[in-house]
């Protein structure tokens, strides 16, 4: 028997989002890379993110009767719990499977989210310690995969708020000429520091900069930088002094010392000295850049305590609110389809 | 008493300068003639006309996987899959379980081999005791056996002291050492080409020099004790330039192969973490590849294998980085090399079946892999015009793992002739 639910009738807040929605769908079933997201669907996911995030923490009915599971196999903070609270934003019923999983027992990913799967759940978030899990499993569920981590490989929902936090930014100095929102970063450039061979966030952010048509630079030593990174349409830099000059964003990542990066340099004290974003350093940029940072931020180390979350240029704050509203906009458009289309899948 | 005839095929017997349409009569196993029009009465006919007839081929280079993984690979699935490329003549290598670093491993193989009388194997032994590469395996007890060669392939002797003396012993002993080539602290926990394929997918690169220097290791060993040293799979421009330098040198006692993966498919096959592309070495960039080539163009490169490493489903459906490394190869080898070679001119058909037969045979130290009257009769017939699509679930090896799975291949062995005994027949093994 199948029970017809009748919706609710919205509120005026849902009218809202609606209205700014205006029955438009997002182009991809899974988010496992940001190449995934074409210039329309950076608009659609940012015009609502942004409006999402007025109503701060306000509770939308538009995911209800859809749930979630939230399988992190590799320890997060901020990724976890804002798509934990950004599910239950939207009246979704989530569930958490993490280090202690089936996976630590032995049971192959496969076996594990097929199972998760077949609880009918709409969305699995996943990050794993392997580059390409997500993928993988995406060719076998129903359910929608989204990709929080994987490996060295992409984060794409943290790239999503960093550059919604860019585009903001730049748009309220009256970055766009039309007087609009600024929609690309053509001429702006980004400068990122850090472990970049063993960084997704870096894998995911440098893709959509480029989309965007920022110019990116990066800077790290050597032993921190991916072969042939400039393929990636990126300019590298061993002095991150030279880096910085014209920089309009300054972009920390964390020396990741959980993945034996501590190898590649020889401490971070020596680190710190030649690579870590201090007050001296940050005056380098543009005057007005901003510094950011995906956190978690190892105070002193990539970033001085100073800089790190009160200073005025600082927006990793801003990123982590930004977090919320990307995921939000994300879940409601990747469960709440309009043309009512479905996934290709095959069970293994 | 027994004859075959094979009728209006064209011959291909690089040893004996042949490449003509001939027939070849087959008696008592052995080859009694290969000449035009052949009319003697025979107990069967195959008729060849179109086809490519050639020496049985050989792969100096196989995992059957048999002692100890019979869930992968068994020398009975391993020697059929073998007869559906072509091969009747195979080296396995001895990373089975137990290691074949004992006479008893050696002793099994060959004797289970008699008693399939399906292919020719030739068991190798390890060099070093568990392949741990610190302790000598006893290599005479070995060779007695009937170890055809030594070899640590799959870990490799990382160890140069070790690798030196290795080899200073298999040149008392006169046995041939095959040296796998990699540097494990340059590999560390990579899982493809290091590249820009791999910066993309974020995946640990295993750089060129990892082989690179282990090539040009062994390379110096080999000049400074005179062992007879053969370097398997090599896949890097380094490892080309080396072993031309060394020939250039003089060296004579260094021979080289390719798997004909690493000419045929690039590191791109890993997009979308296909963990059937995954093996080691990894498949390269496009510039390796074509450094390669030139190396098997000059002969470089003395030979081709498969290195046939089939595995379970389970241990492929992982994460990239956790998957194991290596596919079965015997049943595409043939096409492969006339697909990315021979049809795209790069290399001729008799130079391509050259390094197939007598070649290895002759690096080995068999008297295989030509039709010269009295030899044993070891054939295979091709249809080197045939289109096939690669289909693992046709495959013979209990292996389906295939970077070359959906992958359309020109020729296929349609015969394959073991002593005299036709022993596949058009897509199916031909049982007593």
């Amino acid at each position: 028997m199948v029970v017809v639910l009748s919706k609710k009738s919205p509120s005026a807040a849902e009218k809202d989002l609606n209205s700014i929605r205006k029955d438009r769908d997002l182009s991809f079933f899974d988010l496992v890379s940001v190449d995934q997201v074409s210039i329309e669907d950076l608009a659609l996911l940012y015009e609502v993110a942004r409006r999402f995030r007025d109503y701060k923490t306000y509770k939308f009915s538009f995911n209800k009767g859809s749930s979630q599971v939230n399988a992190f196999f590799e320890p997060s903070t901020r990724t976890s719990s804002s798509f934990d609270l950004a599910a239950k934003q939207l009246s979704m019923d989530t569930a958490g499977v993490a280090g202690n999983s089936s996976v630590s027992k032995g049971e192959s990913y496969l076996d594990t989210i097929e199972t998760i799967d077949a609880y009918n759940v709409k969305t699995i978030v996943i990050r794993s310690k392997e580059s390409g899990v997500p993928e993988m499993l995406a060719r076998h569920t129903q359910a929608a995969i989204i990709n929080a981590g994987d490996g060295w490989h992409e984060h794409p929902t943290q790239a999503l708020l960093d550059v919604l936090t860019m585009l903001d930014h730049f748009s309220s100095r009256g970055g766009s000429a039309s007087g609009g929102q600024t929609k690309n970063l053509d001429g702006k450039v980004v400068m990122i520091v850090g472990d970049i061979t063993h960084s997704r966030v870096f894998g995911s952010l440098v893709r959509l900069l480029r989309q965007l048509k920022a110019q990116i630079r990066t800077a790290s030593p050597l032993t921190l930088i991916p072969t042939e990174v400039e393929r990636f349409g990126v300019k590298h830099y061993t002095d991150v002094n030279e880096a910085l000059i014209g920089a309009d964003v300054v972009y920390a990542l964390r020396v990741q010392s959980e993945r034996g990066a501590n190898g590649y340099i020889p401490s971070l004290r020596e680190y710190s000295k030649m690579f870590g974003i201090s007050r001296k350093r940050l005056d380098l940029a543009k005057k007005n850049a901003i510094l950011m940072h995906p956190g978690p931020v190892i105070r002193d180390i990539d970033v001085h305590s100073a800089l790190a979350a009160v200073d005025p240029q600082s927006q990793i704050l801003q990123q982590v609110e930004n977090g919320m509203a990307v995921r939000k906009a994300l879940l409601w458009l990747m469960c709440d389809r309009i043309d009512g289309k479905t996934k290709e899948f095959k069970r293994k | 008493m027994s004859t075959l005839l094979i009728k209006g095929g064209r011959v291909v017997d690089p040893k004996n300068g042949i490449d003509a349409v001939r027939d070849v009569f087959v008696k008592d196993g052995k080859v009694a003639a290969v000449a035009e029009h052949i009319t003697e009465k025979t107990d069967k006919t195959v008729d060849a006309k179109g086809l490519v007839v050639t020496p049985g081929l050989i792969d100096i280079h196989v995992h059957f996987r048999e002692p100890g993984r019979e869930d992968k690979e068994t020398l009975e699935s391993g020697s059929q899959a073998a007869l559906a490329g072509g091969i009747t003549s195979v080296v396995t290598m001895p990373n089975t379980n137990p290691v074949a670093d004992n006479q008893s491993v050696i002793e099994f193989i060959l004797k289970r081999a008699q008693e399939l009388d399906l292919i020719h194997i030739y068991p190798s032994g390890s060099i070093t005791k568990g392949e741990k590469g610190t302790m000598l395996s006893e290599i005479n007890e070995l060779k007695n056996s009937g170890a055809i060669a030594i070899t640590d392939d799959g870990s490799d002797v990382q160890n140069e002291g070790v690798l030196k003396r290795a080899m200073e012993y298999a040149k008392t002993i006169g046995i041939l050492l095959m040296s796998h080539c990699e540097t494990k602290d340059l590999t560390e926990e990579g899982a493809m080409h290091e590249g820009w394929i791999s910066t993309k997918l974020g995946l640990p690169g295993i750089p060129a020099s990892s082989e690179d220097l282990a090539v040009y290791k062994n390379i110096l060993l080999a000049e400074e004790t005179g062992a007879r040293v053969h370097l398997q799979h090599n896949s890097t421009a380094g490892a080309i330039r080396e072993i031309r330098a060394a020939r250039a040198r003089g060296a004579k006692n260094i021979t080289a192969e390719v798997s004909v993966q690493h000419f045929a498919l690039t590191d791109e096959e890993c997009l979308g973490y296909n963990t059937n592309a995954k093996m080691y070495p990894p498949l390269r960039s496009q510039e390796h590849i074509d450094a390669v080539i030139r190396g098997i163009q000059d002969d470089t490169v003395d030979c081709f294998t498969t290195d046939h490493a089939p595995h379970i489903e389970s241990d492929k459906i992982k994460p990239f980085q956790d998957a194991a490394f290596g596919f079965v190869g015997l049943e595409t080898s043939f096409a492969v090399i006339h697909t990315y070679l021979v049809k795209k001119n790069l290399v001729e058909l008799t130079k391509g079946i050259e390094k197939m037969t007598v070649a290895p045979a002759r690096i080995i130290g068999v008297d295989r892999g030509h039709l010269s009257v009295g030899a044993d009769a070891d054939i295979a017939i091709f249809d080197t015009e045939k289109e096939w699509v690669v289909d693992e679930k046709k495959f013979f090896s209990k292996g389906k793992n295939s970077p070359f799975i959906g992958k359309k291949l020109i020729g296929k062995a349609l015969y394959t002739i073991v002593d005299g005994k036709v022993k596949y027949d058009n897509g199916a093994i031909v049982t007593k």
